[in-house]
């Protein structure tokens, strides 16, 4: 239980979507914090039904606001994170230092290119040696030791003192490893401003979602949501794990004085009814500072069901 | 001046409605202080809503004994809307506000039937009956369709 209690859960902020990696985040967040969220991942080639996919998990912007409002997981993310390390590297010295560290790889690429270049060299050069004294032509050099020579030359550091008759052409010996830039241009603008927030403390945008505290209310008393889009509303609202149950509402959320037109209200409590569940819908009210710890106000829900007359 | 005679012309179509369509009795009109427009209450011929937990009770009693235990109506909330108005979450919550779980004449009623001993489905019609009100929707052609709304999370029934 301690180490359920401090877990963080890694959330993956890609492209404007709140992303989870990891299996057991997955099953901790879906076991502990009521959040089942949906898998998203599958073949971009081969892309298969929804009963089939698997890992990534996409969180809603609630679900992942309300796993860092518990402390229970952290935003990562991706691109300002990026950012902010791209950004110590312009910091002059650090750079100069990388800079040299990245000349000296160089370098030393350099001398072991060299080395090998070297050392295939020798050992064309010693083949054709042995060769020759078979095929009884003259040879440039006589080959009375060609293989203790040799065996020299696999532990030793030969000089590239190669005759001029070798075969092989010596210009193409200059053509040494560049550092290839990975980028085809700068990742940074030149005038970059420090960004704004480390990663780990960055906040969703869900804290100005109005249905965060429907969602969070809901959430607080066990129920279980996915997206509610199939019974049109906001969420569909299940007792217990979705596996188990089935969903008892459909949600939707407003504004405490957003005014709702009758007309919806009944249309999404008989569709509710029709597939045996309740249309709940809730607001948060305005200005109730007194009532909630964290600020958060009074969150009043009502469900509303065919009457069967 | 005009919204007055809206809303009595409102109440007036589904008083009538549920007098002479559903067999209503004892249907009164109820205005408050603290509410916007006039509610109604009434005793419907049969019993409307059983909440899915007092059914289990009620099974359970019923096993008990042996027998069926025949459920009397309950006397119901209505609040009369048109179809074309909008109400906000702040609305609905002061209307709730304004009433109780058990309309005038109700309570009287559960106490001359209440000398038996407490039982856990009896309950439902007292102190654990939640609120809940008989949104009754007029149409333009005067077609009125009725849905409960409850306050707070009530589970749905088996229906």
């Amino acid at each position: 239980m301690a180490t359920a209690v401090e877990r963080r859960v890694r959330i993956s902020r890609v492209a404007g979507r709140y992303l989870v990696f990891d299996i057991d985040d997955v099953l901790y967040i879906r076991r502990h914090h009521c959040i089942c969220a949906v898998l998203t991942g599958t073949m971009p080639q081969n892309p298969t039904q929804n009963l089939f996919l698997s890992l990534p998990v996409e969180l809603q912007a609630e679900e992942a606001q309300l796993l860092v409002d518990t402390g229970a997981g952290y935003i990562a993310d991706e691109l300002t994170d990026h950012m902010s390390r791209l950004s110590t590297t312009m910091d002059e010295c650090t750079r100069k230092a990388y800079l040299q560290h990245i000349k000296q790889q160089r370098r030393n690429a350099q001398r072991v290119f060299e080395e090998e270049k070297a050392k295939v060299q020798a050992m064309h050069q010693n083949k054709r040696k042995a060769n020759k004294p078979s095929s009884s032509t003259p040879s440039t050099e006589p080959a009375p030791a060609a293989v203790t020579e040799e065996d020299n030359l696999l532990f030793d550091n030969p000089k590239p003192t190669l005759p001029p008759s070798t075969t092989i052409p010596k210009e193409k010996e200059f053509s040494l490893p560049g550092v290839t830039p990975t980028t085809s241009y700068p990742l940074l603008p030149i005038s970059t401003t420090p960004p704004a927030a480390p990663a780990s403390s960055a906040s969703t945008d869900a804290a100005t979602l109005s249905s965060y505290p429907l969602y969070k209310y809901l959430n607080s008393r066990g129920y279980y949501t996915t997206p509610g889009l199939r019974f049109g509303g906001d969420y569909s609202v299940y007792p217990g794990d979705p596996f188990r149950y089935h969903a008892h509402y459909l949600a939707n959320s407003y504004r405490w004085d957003e005014e709702v037109a009758m007309l919806d209200l009944v249309t999404s409590g008989r569709l509710g009814t029709a597939v045996k569940k309740s249309f709940l819908f809730g607001a948060e009210k305005p200005g109730g500072q007194q009532s909630g710890v964290d600020g958060a106000g009074e969150v009043r829900v009502f469900c509303i069901e065919w009457a069967g007359m | 001046m005009a919204s007055q005679d809206h809303l009595a012309s409102l109440c007036k179509v589904v008083l009538n409605n549920l007098e002479y369509q559903h067999d209503w009795t004892q249907l009164q009109q109820h205005t408050r202080a603290g509410l916007s427009r006039p509610l109604l209450y009434g005793l419907p011929p049969k019993r409307l809503y059983v909440h899915p937990d007092e059914q289990i009770d009620i099974i359970k009693a019923e096993k008990d004994r042996g027998e069926r235990i025949p459920q009397e109506p309950e006397v119901e909330w209505v609040l009369p809307v048109h179809l074309s108005e909008k109400w906000s979450p702040a609305q609905f919550a002061a209307v709730f506000d304004g009433i109780e779980a058990i309309p005038p004449g109700g309570a009287e009623q559960e106490a001359s039937e209440g000398e038996e001993r407490e039982e856990q489905w009896r309950l439902w019609r007292g102190p654990k009956r939640g609120k809940r009100i008989l949104l009754a929707t007029v149409q333009d052609d005067s077609t009125v369709t009725y849905y409960w709304i409850f306050d707070g999370l009530v589970k749905p029934r088996q229906n």
